[in-house]
């Protein structure tokens, strides 16, 4: 049984008169433990995908397994609990809550986690943000952080639970080379650690960290091949 | 679970932090009826208290036969012309009753006092039977009762109250000297201790006692107030009340289609009109307190939607990290139930401050810790039902689409 299996997946949104097909017919399997990269232009489709496989959002039409089970047939609770337990995700545009510190940010899922002591809580979330070298900056709020220690207050929020899923829309896009590559370095640790990671990108040397690349062009599947790594 | 609480009490006070005149403009609603309904019940106590202890000058098991009733709507004209109470009827009434312990008879009128240069007026002469203590509540602080050879014998002693005796010897003690009621010389043989007023407005500390037998002979006359106080045990009051209309029918000569021609008077009329204006008083704070706490429901509610709609981005990010719908509604439901419990806080420490001035200025009434318990309660369960439709929508918000809004 695979990890997520997706069948003939459509997203269309209908604007006005004209519909935009931002998923249009995706089919793709992902294996435990594979580290996938996703491409493709801008508009493509790439976090439409991410947000379905997230299970934020609903498809259109077609079928969504994960674990072997209809994602579909799921309700709001055990979405909730997938959603907190299974998967981290890291967003696009961050998604952190303005008011808080990055402390409280990443604290976030265990508190919704239900099963974490206050102190222990604080203790992971210290850990996390130190794996992305913001260890420095817990009591900042993100209007006091720069876009890139944003985005590593984000991936950091996305790996507290260590979840079996990491999903990362542009993990590394506001970042230098050099802080994006520790990001990288940190992705592929976690890889080794058994949990499956999927990463959207513009960037080939970040694709290549990954073993497998899913490029997409107007919501379809273009290529779906390994990388370098990934034959090796 | 309790860390959840924890966890949403946090995001409340600092939310509620964030928005302060926002917040103290929707509780005051809040805070206006807790006012209400804590001073209220405090102010009900209060009186109560004070009802209670005026209700001591007229003992539970007492039953007075009087021309006049108490309480009623019986004809003016019929009870004026009524028979005035024979006081010899006392003796008789002790004989036949067989729930009567005791049975004393006592006049009043008004009339001056005076004692060398110094003068008392409007002072009311109260003539009782010797055995009057044993009917009511009389603390002799300085001196001595009269004993039942002066009122045989129609002694002049008196005994004054505390304000007569401050009125005609300023300094000094009062006991043995003589003093003139009208043309009358009596010796004082005793000072009453204070006792405070009758229902706030009529006090003993102005009357003086003076033997039954004493008044007659000096007060010739219809004039004044004649009653018959029968003690009997005060559980059987309502059987002994019965029977003691039947004695003085008997004793009056009342043919059985004849109706009473006196009244028999007990606490309980008292009590039961004393109930109506409470009633009175607590439905009208009632009515105050829903309606505030409607308005003030109503703000919150308001607030708690317009306050969903902001934080729209939140919640989605909330439910993108695996929030639940409970947990978002139970997020926004302490809120607003702590906009309101603060809300009743403040209302309650409000209305302590004025029970105290009441308590210093007025009469005792202290906030009890049952009021409190209630006023915090019924503020959070005003918050609760506000607060939860904008709870519900907050929490079937859609993730992606609350992610996106702007
Ligand atoms: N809520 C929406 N309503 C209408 N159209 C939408 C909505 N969300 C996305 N789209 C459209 O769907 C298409 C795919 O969008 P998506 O965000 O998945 O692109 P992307 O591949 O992530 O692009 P980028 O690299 O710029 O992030 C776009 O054409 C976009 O305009
Ligand atoms: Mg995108």
């Amino acid at each position: 049984m695979s990890l997520i299996q997706v069948n003939d997946l459509y997203k269309i949104y209908q604007m006005g008169n004209t519909e935009v097909r931002a998923l249009d017919g995706v089919s793709v399997t992902i294996e435990q433990n594979e580290y996938v990269s996703i491409m493709g232009p801008s508009g493509s489709g790439k976090s439409t995908l991410m947000n379905l496989l997230g299970c934020l959002d609903t498809p259109t039409s077609g079928e969504f397994f994960m674990d072997g089970i209809n994602v579909a047939t799921m309700g709001d609770d055990e979405l909730a609990h997938i959603r907190n337990k299974k998967i981290g995700f890291v967003f696009q545009t961050f998604n952190l809550l303005p008011k808080s510190t990055s402390l409280r940010n990443v604290e976030l899922p265990l508190i919704y986690n239900g099963e974490i002591k206050a102190h222990e809580r604080r203790d992971m979330a210290i850990k996390a943000l130190t794996r992305v070298n913001l260890g420095d900056r817990v009591s900042h709020k993100p209007n006091e952080l720069s876009g890139g220690q944003r985005q590593r207050v984000a991936v950091a929020r996305a790996l507290v639970n260590n979840p079996a899923i990491i999903l990362a829309d542009e993990p590394t896009g506001n970042l230098d080379s050099k802080t994006g590559e520790e990001i990288m370095v940190l992705f592929d640790e976690l890889h080794k650690q058994g949990n499956t990671i999927i990463l959207v990108t513009h960037e080939e040397h970040i694709a290549a960290h990954a073993s497998r690349v899913v490029r997409l062009l107007d919501g379809k599947i273009a290529v779906d091949e390994a990388t370098n790594r990934g034959k090796k | 679970m309790k860390s959840f609480f924890w966890e949403n009490l946090r995001i409340a006070l600092s939310e509620l932090w964030g928005h302060k005149t926002r917040s103290i403009l929707t509780g005051t609603g809040i805070v206006i009826g807790i006012i209400a309904v804590s001073l209220m019940s405090t102010l009900i106590n209060g009186v109560d208290g004070l009802f209670e202890e005026s209700m001591k000058f007229l003992g539970r098991g007492n039953l007075y036969v009087e021309k006049w009733p108490w309480f009623g709507d019986e004809d003016w004209w019929t009870l004026r012309n009524r028979p005035r109470i024979e006081l010899d009827m006392a003796e008789k009434i002790q004989e036949r009753s067989q729930y009567a312990m005791v049975v004393a008879a006592e006049r009043g009128r008004m009339a001056n006092l005076s004692y060398k240069e110094l003068s008392a007026e409007n002072i009311y002469i109260h003539g009782v039977t010797a055995n009057y203590p044993e009917v009511s509540t009389v603390d002799v602080e300085y001196g001595r009762f009269f004993t039942e050879s002066e009122d045989r014998t129609g002694a002049q002693v008196v005994l004054l109250g505390s304000e007569v005796a401050k009125t005609l010897f300023p300094q000094g003690n009062p006991v043995d000297k003589m003093i003139f009621a009208g043309s009358k010389r009596f010796r004082v043989i005793g000072v009453l201790a204070e006792m405070g007023k009758f229902m706030g407005a009529f006090s003993n500390d102005t009357q003086v006692i003076i033997p039954l037998a004493t008044f007659n002979k000096i007060f010739h006359g219809p004039w004044g107030r004649r009653s018959i106080t029968v003690k009997v045990p005060e559980h059987l009051v309502e059987d002994a009340k019965e029977e003691l209309r039947g004695v003085v029918r008997v004793l009056r000569g009342l043919k059985p289609e004849e109706k009473d021609n006196f009244a028999i008077n007990q606490q309980n009329a008292f009590r039961q009109s004393y109930q109506g204006i409470k009633l009175a008083i607590g439905g009208t704070g009632m009515i105050i307190t829903a309606l505030s706490l409607l308005v003030g429901g109503i703000g919150i509610a308001n607030i708690m939607f317009v306050s969903v709609k902001e934080r729209t981005r939140e919640i989605g990010v909330r439910k993108a990290l695996g929030a639940t719908r409970s947990q978002i509604q139970g997020q926004f439901l302490i809120e607003a139930m702590v906009i309101t419990a603060s809300g009743g806080l403040v209302g309650l420490i409000i209305s302590t401050l004025i029970s105290m001035a009441i308590s210093k200025f007025l009469f005792p009434a202290t906030m009890s810790f049952g009021v409190a318990f209630m006023a915090i309660a019924l503020s959070a369960g005003v918050g609760l039902f506000a607060g939860l439709a904008p709870a519900r929508k907050g929490a079937k918000l859609d993730p992606i689409e609350a992610l996106r809004y702007e």
